[in-house]
């Protein structure tokens, strides 16, 4: 039953990621690309991370889909149907992308985590009672907002100051679009 | 639920990551290409999270780099489409082909 439900989840994602890089039209690519992103986060559900599913569709779905629908408005003269949406190294590029592919196929096929029947971890937050401290990350909360917070902020973890620098590249991310994006180069 | 072997979500991203990976190289307009880089770092925060599900035994590196992947992928977004905006107001065109002022 749940593999069925991955299955389903994972033909969605597929089907719709075929159609992103695919479609002509460039406003569909866009809705396909929320298709893909509401079936990543059902991917994240059924991994049972429910808050980064949650941010998932905050972000992609609300947030970088739209930002992009609003990107092809802009440009909109790009839209129009005679001109090809593909360059030509079409072919080269289908065989890159399926040696990739390959690659890493093959790498996970003669990977360990195959035959390794490891006991899957029910959630993250609960498993903390039974592994050891061992990992400098691991922290014992209870639900996966508070694990995830004291993850990013405990200085023990390493990533307090990545997190204050990431704040800082927002910053700088808005206030660089807007000055790339002005008309009039100041 | 987890009677899915973590394989199957290594598949999964990988199969995403190439199709990501031919719209990157095979799109001719900018934002199409964009799109494409979303779907890679979508495979790539994939296996993070199955990972760590499976493997990570209460270690919580896999979901923060998901959520510094997320931010930094917002940012870029925004940016790059600052960069598109820009470069269709000068040239008229968002084909990355086109943006070839700086070939020597």
């Amino acid at each position: 039953m749940t593999l069925t439900l991955f299955y389903i989840l994972a033909g969605i994602i597929v089907a719709s990621a075929l159609l992103v890089v695919t479609v002509r039209n460039l406003f569909h690519c866009a809705l396909a690309l929320a298709l893909t992103m509401f079936g990543i986060s059902g991917i994240y559900l059924y991994l049972g991370w429910e808050f980064l599913a949650a941010v998932q569709v905050l972000i992609y779905v609300g947030a970088v889909t739209v930002l992009i629908i609003f990107g092809i408005m802009l440009t909109r003269r790009v839209m129009d149907d005679k001109a090809r949406v593909m360059n030509n190294q079409v072919l080269l590029s289908f065989l890159a992308a399926i040696a990739v592919m390959f690659i890493l196929f093959m790498v996970v096929g003669n990977s360990s985590f195959q035959y390794t029947n490891h006991a899957p971890v029910v959630s993250a937050a609960q498993s903390t009672e039974t592994s050891s401290a061992a990992s400098s990350a691991t922290v014992a909360y209870t639900d996966e907002v508070a694990a995830l917070a004291a993850g990013l902020l405990r200085p023990q973890n390493g990533f307090a100051f990545a997190f204050e620098f990431v704040s800082v590249l927002l910053l700088s991310a808005l206030v660089g679009a807007v000055v790339v994006a002005r008309k009039d180069p100041a | 639920m987890t009677e899915v072997p973590v394989v199957h979500f290594l598949y999964l991203a990988a199969v995403l990551f190439g199709i990501g990976l031919f719209g990157v190289l095979v799109r001719k307009n900018a934002i199409s290409v964009l799109m494409g880089i979303e779907l890679m770092l979508n495979a790539v925060n994939i296996n993070y999270l199955a990972f760590a599900k499976y493997w990570g035994n209460g270690n919580l590196t896999g979901p923060v780099f998901v959520v510094f992947v997320i931010t930094i992928a917002a940012a870029e977004a925004a940016v790059a489409l600052a960069i598109v905006i820009s470069i269709y107001r000068q040239l008229k065109s968002a084909n990355v082909d086109d943006a070839h002022n700086l070939r020597g």
